[in-house]
C-alpha cells in the first residue's frame, strides 16, 4: 500500500533528528540557497529560507538567482529581556540582518536578510546573549506567551514562569542545533542537555504540525487565549494564584476557498492544579503527536483534531493519561485583547514602597528601525545602554520598557523625545492596529501587509472624525494572507490579502477576543475598504448602546451574522 | 545565426592549403559559396564521384518562449528549454510574459508556453497584463502556429494548474494547433517538466534535413571557426566592425553598490574572430552634453555639425601635457603657459578634462582651431566574455560603468557610459578584436586551470568555461570571484551554477568584501585554501588572474608568492623563482588593468 503521508512526515523522518543536510549546506558558496527538504528542517531551528519578492522579476535576467536570505526567529518566553540582551540583539540586526529588529505577534523578534554566510555567526551571536531560536518555528512547541510583564504583579510572574518553564519541559532535545550551528558547545541555559541526542517526547516526526501555548491573566486577553492550540488563563482569589482554566483548539490559519479549513476559537478543556500545568501541557501535546493528522498538513493543527475526534473524546484521553480528572473550568472575565499603552505602575507590592513603572510603547507592525525623523531603534538602544530597565516584547507588536523607578521616567521620556519618538498616537484605531509582515519577505504573501496597513489607517482616520471616534478602542488588523498571522478573524475589523491590492474584509468579532468574526465583504481594495466603513462608523456613532463595542453593534445593526463557532465561519455570509 | 565558411584545421588539405583557400574563402559572399558548392557537387557527379557537397548549415525554425513566474519555477523551465533548442535546430528567444505583448505573440509561429498559476486560480502578478489581453477580444487570431502548454501548480490549491489551463484551451480557440498535448505539474515537477520540454520541443523541431543524410563530408560549422595566431584580425580599430546590440543588462541587483553592464554584440561577419582571452575593442561616442560644454566655452556653442563630428571622433576628456602645450600656443595665453612650469600641470591635471581647461582659460576658437587641440578617440577594450564555438556570431562583454565626481563635476567614463546610458538594444556599435595571446586557455584540455579574478576581472573566465564545454574539455577548472555582496554583485552567478553541476567546473570560492564586519577578498581565499592550490600547482595547473590590477591583481600576486614560498619551505626567493619559472611556462598569465 502506498504511503498516504504528508510529504514533510517522511522529510522529518529522514532528517536524523532535524539535521539533514544543513551543515553540508552552509558550506555550498555557489547558492546562497539550501537543499529542498533543508528548507522545512531549518525551521525547527528558529529560521526560514526566503527571497525579496520585490526584486524576483529582475533576477533571472540578470543572471542571477533569487535574492535569498534568511528570517530568524528568537524563542523568548514571555518576551523578557534584560537591557543587555536588547543591546545584543540591537548589534546583530545591523551587524547581520537588514538593520531592523521586527517584534512579532507572539512576543518575541524576528530578525530578515541575514544572508547564508552569515547566518551561522549571527545564531551564535545570538547564543552569545543567552538567547537561541531552537523550536521557534517548526512542527513543535512554539515560543510560550504569557501576559504581558511579569513584573505587573505576582500572578503576572507566576504565569510567566509558567510559560518559561512549559517552554523547556516541551524543548526538542535533539543536538542538531548544538553541532550544527554552535559547533557542539553548550548553550548557557540549562533547559537542555546536548548529549540526549533523541526525542523522548517528540520521537522522529515530531508534531503534525505546529503547536502554540499561551497563558493569560485575566482581565487582560492580550495573549489572545482562543487563538491558540493550548492556553492557560490564571484564576486569582484575592490576589492569590489559585489554579488554570485549560483551553485548546483555537487557531486561525484557513485556505482561501478550501471550506474545510477555517479559524477556529478554543475550547475550555478543564481546570488545574498550579503543580498540575505542566503535567497537562505534555498531555494534551502527546495526545496532539498521536492523534493528530499527518496526511493532510491543511488539517493537521490541535483544532481540527477535535473537530474530527470531538473534545470529550480528547479530554478523556488527556485524562487517561494524566490519570486524574481535570477540574470544571471556573469563571474570569476578560476586557479586552490590546495593551494598555503608556506608563502603567505594578498592581501589587508592599504599601509605601516605590512600585516599580513600565512603559508600554506602541511600535507600528513591530517594526522597529530608524526613520527621517523617528529613530525608534536608537532611541530604544540608547535607554538600553542606561541598564536601568528590562525589555518585554507584547503580543500585540509593541514592547515594554519594564521595572524602572519613577525617577527615571523622565529619563526615559526624554530620550523617546530627543529622537522624535512620541508616546501618543494618531488614533485609538491605530494603538489597536496589527499587521503580519508579507511582502517582500514572506513568501505565502497574497498582498502587502505591515507596508500598507498605517496608509489605510490614515485614510480611514478621516472616517472616525467624521464619526467623532478616534478616541474610541476599535481593533483592526491586517493579513496579507488566510494563514492570519495577525489574528485577524477576532479582531473588530479584519482584512485578509486574496491578490494586490485586494482583501477579504470581516466584521463582528469580539473585543476580548472571544469571537470570531464573519466575511462582510470580498476583494475589496483601499478606497472601497473606507467607502464600506465609513457609514458603519457613522451608525455606531449614532446607535450604539452605551458600552457597545464595534465588533458586537455590527452584528445587531446587521451588518453580519455572529459566528457561534470556527465551524460555522464560512456560514450565513451575506456579502455587502 | 552566424557560421564562418572556413576550413577547421582537420580539414584534408596541407596546412598551408588550407590557409590559401581560407584567404580566399573568407571574403566570399554567401551566393559566392553556394555556387562553389553547386559547382564542386556537379563536378563531381559529372564524374560518377560518390562524395556529395558537405552538409550546409541547417536553417533553423525560430521559437518563441513564453513563461508566467512569480517564484522563478517557470522562469527557470523557460531558460532550459531555450538552451536545449539549439540541439533541436530551433533558434528560440525567451520572454517573460511581464515584457509580452499581443503583437509579439502574433508573430510567433512555434510556441511554448510556462505557465504558473498564483493566488487563487491566478496568473502570477508579472503576468496578468499579458495574461488579461490574451484572454480578451483585443488578442490576434494564430491561425498557423503551433504551441505547447506547460503548467505549474500545487494540487493543495483549489483551482489547480488554472491558469496554465486557460491559456492552452485559450490558444487553440484563437487558431493555434497544439504540437505537444498540455502537462500540469505539482510542485515536485522537475523531472516530467524536463522529458515533456524535451518531447515539445522535438515535435516542434524541423524535420531533419535530406542532405545530412548519405555519405557526406560532415564539417562542424557551427564552431565559429579557427583562426592562425599569426593572422591579422580583419576588423581593427581603423576598420572596425558595426555590430548591433542585442543585449545590455546591468547584472547587479537592485539595490547594488555597483553597475556592471553585460552587452552582447551580434554580427554576420565571417572575419570577425576572436578567441576566449582574447579583448574586443569599443570605438566609443562622447556625451554630447559634454561636447556641448566644450564647445560653448569656445564659443562654438550653436555648431551643432561640429558638435556631431566632435562626438563621434574626437578625445574630448584626456587632458594632456600636450593639449595644454597646444593651448598656450594657440591662445598665446601666459597664465595657460604658467601650466607647463614645474609641477603646476600636474597639479591642475589631477582630476580634471579638457573641459575645465577650455572653461577656466576660456577663448573664443574657430571649428579648425578646436579640432587642431583634439586627439582622434581611441578605442576601450574589453575582455571577451563569451566563446565564439557557444555563441556563433556574437561577443559578448562585461562592462564596469565607470562615474565619479571631481572639482564640482559629475565625471562619467567615455566608453562604458557610451554602452551603459547612451546605446540600446537594436543600436549598433563599431567594435574590433585585440588578440591577446598571453591570456590563453592550455591548449590540452586535461590541465587543470586556476581562474582568479575580481569584478569585471571574471569576464574572460565566463568564455573560458564555455570554450572548455564546447571542445568537451576534461581538465579540472577552479574559479576564484570577488566583489562587494553576495546578494546583488555575484556576476553569472546562474551560469557557475550550470557550469558547476554539469562538472564543467570543478570549484568555486567567492570573496564578496562587505557582507560582514571583517573585508574578505580573493587573495584571503587564496591563501585559506592554498594546500589545495599547491597540489593543483603541482598537477600542472595554469593559474590566470584577470581585472583591476591596483584593486587585486597586485594583492593576488603577493598571495600566489607567499603560497609557493610556503611550498619552497618558507623560502621567499624560491617562491620569487617558481612564480617567474611558472610565467615564463605560461602557467601563469594576467590580464590585467
Ligand atoms: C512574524 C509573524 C507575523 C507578525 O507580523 O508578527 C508570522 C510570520 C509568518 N508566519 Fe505566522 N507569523 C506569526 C504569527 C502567527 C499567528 C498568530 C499567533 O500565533 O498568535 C498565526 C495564527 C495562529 C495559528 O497558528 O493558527 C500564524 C499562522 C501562520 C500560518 C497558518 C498556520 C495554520 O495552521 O494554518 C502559517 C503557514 C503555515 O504554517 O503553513 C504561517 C507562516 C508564517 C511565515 C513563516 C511564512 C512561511 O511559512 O513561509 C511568516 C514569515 C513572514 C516573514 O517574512 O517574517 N503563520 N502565524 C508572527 C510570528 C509569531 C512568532 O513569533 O512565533
Ligand atoms: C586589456 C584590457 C581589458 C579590459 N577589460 C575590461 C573589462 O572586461 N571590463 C571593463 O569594464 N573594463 C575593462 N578594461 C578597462 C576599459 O578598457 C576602460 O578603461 C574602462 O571601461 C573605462 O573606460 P571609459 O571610457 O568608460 O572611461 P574613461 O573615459 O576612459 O575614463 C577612465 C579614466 O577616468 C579617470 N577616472 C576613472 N575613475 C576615476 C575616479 N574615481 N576618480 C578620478 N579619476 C577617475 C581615470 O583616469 C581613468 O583612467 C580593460 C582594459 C584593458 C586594457
Ligand atoms: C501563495 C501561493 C498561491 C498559489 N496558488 C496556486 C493556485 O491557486 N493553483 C495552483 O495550481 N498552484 C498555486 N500555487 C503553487 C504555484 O503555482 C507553484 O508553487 C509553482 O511551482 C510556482 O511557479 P513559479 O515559481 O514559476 O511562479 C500557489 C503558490 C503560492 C505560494
Ligand atoms: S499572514 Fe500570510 S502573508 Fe502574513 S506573514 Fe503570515 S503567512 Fe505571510
Amino acid at each position: 500500500m502506498t504511503d498516504k503521508r504528508a510529504k514533510n512526515e517522511i522529510i522529518k523522518e529522514q532528517s536524523r533528528q532535524l539535521r539533514g543536510t544543513l551543515a553540508e549546506g552552509l558550506l555550498q558558496v555557489e547558492t546562497g540557497n539550501i537543499a529542498e527538504d533543508d528548507h522545512q528542517l531549518i525551521k525547527f531551528h528558529g529560521s526560514y529560507i526566503q527571497d525579496d519578492r520585490d526584486v524576483r522579476g529582475e533576477r533571472g535576467k540578470k543572471k542571477l538567482e533569487k535574492a535569498f536570505s534568511f528570517m530568524i526567529r528568537l524563542r523568548i518566553p514571555g518576551g523578557l529581556m534584560t537591557a543587555k540582551q536588547w543591546l545584543a540583539l540591537d548589534t546583530i540586526a545591523s551587524t547581520y540582518a537588514n538593520g531592523t529588529l521586527r517584534l512579532t505577534t507572539r512576543e518575541t523578534f524576528q530578525y530578515h536578510g541575514v544572508i547564508k554566510s552569515n547566518l551561522k555567526r549571527t545564531m551564535q551571536a545570538i547564543n552569545a546573549a543567552c538567547l537561541d531560536t531552537l523550536a521557534a518555528c517548526g512542527d513543535v512547541n512554539r515560543n510560550v506567551m504569557t501576559a504581558a510583564n511579569p513584573h505587573l504583579s505576582k500572578v503576572h510572574k507566576q504565569a510567566y514562569d509558567l510559560g518559561k518553564a512549559i517552554s523547556d519541559h516541551l524543548l526538542p532535545r535533539t543536538g542538531a542545533y548544538h553541532e550544527i550551528w554552535l559547533d557542539g558547545e553548550k548553550v548557557e541555559d540549562q533547559s537542555r542537555d546536548a548529549n540526549k541526542g533523541e526525542e523522548p517526547l517528540y520521537g522522529v516526526h515530531y508534531l503534525p504540525r505546529k503547536f502554540k501555548t499561551v497563558v493569560a491573566v485575566p482581565p487582560d486577553n492580550d495573549v489572545d487565549i482562543f487563538a491558540h492550540d493550548l492556553g492557560y488563563i490564571a484564576i486569582v482569589e484575592k490576589g492569590e494564584l489559585i489554579g488554570w482554566n485549560v483551553t485548546i483548539g483555537g487557531g486561525m490559519g484557513m485556505t482561501h476557498g478550501d471550506l474545510n479549513t477555517f479559524p477556529r476559537t478554543a475550547d475550555h478543556l478543564g481546570y488545574c492544579k498550579p503543580e498540575q500545568a505542566i503535567n497537562v501541557a505534555e498531555k494534551v501535546l502527546t495526545v496532539q503527536r498521536d492523534w493528530g493528522n499527518r496526511e493532510n498538513r491543511a488539517r493537521a493543527r490541535l483544532k481540527y483534531t477535535i473537530e474530527d475526534r470531538g473534545l470529550d473524546a480528547y479530554r478523556t484521553e488527556v485524562e487517561k493519561r494524566l490519570g486524574y480528572k481535570l477540574g470544571k473550568p471556573k469563571p474570569f472575565v476578560f476586557s479586552g485583547t490590546g495593551d494598555p499603552l503608556g506608563w502603567r505602575q505594578s498592581i501589587d507590592g508592599k504599601k509605601g514602597e516605590d512600585k516599580p513603572w513600565h512603559l508600554t510603547l506602541f511600535i507600528e507592525n513591530g517594526r522597529i528601525k530608524d526613520r527621517p525623523g523617528m529613530a525608534l531603534r536608537t532611541a530604544l538602544r540608547e535607554i538600553a545602554e542606561l541598564g536601568i530597565s528590562e525589555f518585554v516584547a507584547t503580543s500585540n507588536q509593541n514592547v515594554i520598557i519594564a521595572n524602572v523607578t519613577a525617577k527615571s521616567k523622565a529619563k526615559i521620556e526624554a530620550i523617546l523625545k530627543s529622537h522624535g519618538v512620541s508616546l501618543d498616537i494618531s488614533s485609538r484605531l491605530r494603538a489597536n492596529s496589527m499587521a503580519c509582515v508579507a511582502l517582500p519577505t514572506c513568501g505565502l504573501a497574497l498582498a502587502e501587509s505591515e507596508r500598507f496597513l498605517p496608509e489605510l489607517i490614515t485614510a480611514l482616520e478621516d472616517g472616525l472624525d467624521k464619526a467623532g471616534l478616534r478616541d474610541d478602542d476599535i481593533v483592526i488588523r491586517m493579513t496579507g494572507c488566510p494563514n492570519g498571522c495577525a489574528r485577524p478573524y477576532i479582531s473588530e475589523i479584519g482584512l485578509v490579502g486574496r491578490n494586490p491590492g485586494l482583501y477579504n474584509l470581516y466584521l463582528g468579532a469580539a473585543f476580548d477576543g472571544s469571537r470570531l468574526s464573519k466575511l462582510y465583504a470580498q476583494d475589496v481594495g483601499k478606497d472601497k475598504i473606507v467607502q464600506l466603513l465609513q457609514p458603519i462608523f457613522l451608525a455606531y456613532a449614532k446607535g450604539r448602546k452605551s458600552g457597545e463595542r464595534f465588533g458586537d453593534f455590527t452584528i445587531r445593526a446587521g451588518y453580519v451574522k455572529a459566528t457561534a463557532a470556527g465551524n460555522k465561519f464560512h456560514a450565513d455570509i451575506k456579502l455587502a | 545565426m552566424t557560421v564562418t565558411p572556413l576550413l577547421p584545421k582537420n580539414a584534408p588539405f596541407a596546412p598551408e592549403e588550407i590557409e590559401l583557400l581560407n584567404k580566399v574563402v573568407a571574403r566570399t559572399t554567401p551566393q559566392q559559396r553556394s555556387w562553389l558548392a553547386g559547382f564542386f557537387a556537379g563536378f563531381e557527379a559529372a564524374q560518377g564521384g560518390a562524395a556529395q557537397p558537405a552538409a550546409a548549415a541547417k536553417p533553423r525554425v525560430p521559437l518563441t518562449i513564453l513563461y508566467a513566474s512569480e517564484s522563478g519555477n517557470c522562469e527557470t523551465l523557460a531558460m532550459k528549454a531555450k538552451k536545449a533548442a539549439q540541439k533541436h535546430g530551433l533558434e528560440a528567444k525567451i520572454y517573460d510574459m511581464a515584457d509580452a505583448d499581443m503583437a509579439l505573440l502574433a508573430k510567433a509561429k512555434n510556441l511554448i508556453v510556462y505557465a504558473a498559476t498564483w493566488g487563487e486560480g491566478d496568473p502570477p502578478a508579472r503576468a496578468i497584463d499579458f495574461y488579461t489581453a490574451l484572454m480578451s477580444d483585443a488578442a490576434p487570431r494564430l491561425d498557423g502556429a503551433r504551441f505547447a502548454v506547460l503548467s505549474l501548480g500545487d494540487t493543495a490549491y483549489v483551482h489547480f494548474c488554472a491558469v496554465g489551463i486557460a491559456i492552452d484551451a485559450r490558444l487553440e480557440a484563437l487558431g493555434a494547433a497544439r504540437a505537444a498535448d498540455r502537462m500540469d505539474l505539482d510542485l515536485d515537477f522537475a523531472k516530467q517538466a524536463a522529458e515533456w520540454s524535451e518531447g515539445a520541443l522535438a515535435k516542434l523541431a524541423p524535420a531533419p534535413d535530406a542532405a545530412a543524410s548519405g555519405t557526406v563530408v560532415h564539417v562542424d560549422f557551427t564552431g565559429g571557426g579557427y583562426q592562425a595566431e599569426d593572422d591579422e584580425p580583419q576588423f581593427t580599430a581603423e576598420n572596425p566592425l558595426e555590430a548591433e546590440i542585442s543585449a545590455l543588462v546591468n547584472l547587479n541587483g537592485t539595490g547594488s553598490t555597483r553597475e556592471t553592464w553585460h552587452a552582447e554584440f551580434e554580427f554576420d561577419a565571417p572575419g570577425f574572430f576572436y578567441q576566449p582571452g582574447d579583448a574586443i575593442g569599443v570605438l566609443p561616442e562622447n556625451d554630447p552634453a559634454l561636447v556641448d560644454q566644450l564647445l560653448r566655452a569656445s564659443g562654438l556653442g550653436s555648431d551643432a555639425a561640429l558638435l556631431l563630428k566632435v562626438q563621434k571622433g574626437f578625445d574630448v576628456t584626456t587632458l594632456s601635457r600636450a593639449a595644454v602645450e597646444n593651448y598656450a600656443k594657440l591662445t598665446g595665453r601666459s597664465d595657460v603657459k604658467k601650466l607647463l612650469d614645474g609641477d603646476a600641470f600636474a597639479k591642475f591635471a589631477s582630476d580634471r578634462q579638457l573641459v575645465d581647461l577650455f572653461e577656466t582659460f576660456s577663448e573664443k576658437l574657430s571649428p579648425e582651431q578646436l579640432l587642431s587641440l583634439l586627439r582622434p578617440l581611441p578605442g576601450r577594450l574589453y575582455s571577451v566574455a563569451s566563446s565564439p564555438k557557444a555563441h556563433p556570431g556574437e561577443a559578448h562583454l562585461l562592462v564596469g560603468a565607470v562615474r565619479w565626481a571631481s572639482h564640482g563635476k559629475q565625471r562619467k567614463g567615455v566608453a562604458s557610459m557610451y554602452l551603459a546610458e547612451r546605446r540600446k538594444v537594436g543600436a549598433t556599435a563599431r567594435i574590433y578584436v585585440k588578440p591577446n595571446r598571453h591570456f590563453r586557455l592550455p591548449s590540452d584540455g586535461k590541465t587543470p586551470i586556476i581562474m582568479i579574478g575580481a569584478g569585471t576581472g571574471v569576464a574572460p573566465y565566463r568564455g573560458f568555461m564555455e570554450e572548455r564545454v564546447e571542445t568537451g574539455a576534461k581538465g579540472k577548472s577552479w574559479l576564484f570571484f570577488g566583489e562587494r555582496n553576495y546578494t546583488n554583485d555575484f556576476l553569472y552567478q546562474l551560469e557557475w551554477q550550470d557550469h558547476l553541476a554539469s562538472g564543467a567546473l570543478s570549484n568555486i570560492d567567492v570573496a564578496f568584501s562587505r557582507d560582514q564586519p571583517e573585508k574578505i577578498y580573493v587573495q584571503h581565499r587564496l591563501w585559506e585554501r592554498r594546500e589545495d592550490l599547491q597540489s593543483w600547482i603541482a598537477d600542472g595547473a595554469h593559474i590566470y588572474v584577470c581585472g583591476d590590477e591596483k584593486g587585486m591583481a597586485k594583492d593576488v600576486d603577493a598571495a600566489l608568492l607567499k603560497i609557493l614560498s610556503e611550498t619552497a619551505k618558507g623560502d621567499d626567493d624560491a617562491g620569487r623563482a617558481k612564480l617567474k619559472e611558472l610565467t615564463k611556462a605560461g602557467r601563469y598569465q594576467r590580464d590585467v588593468y
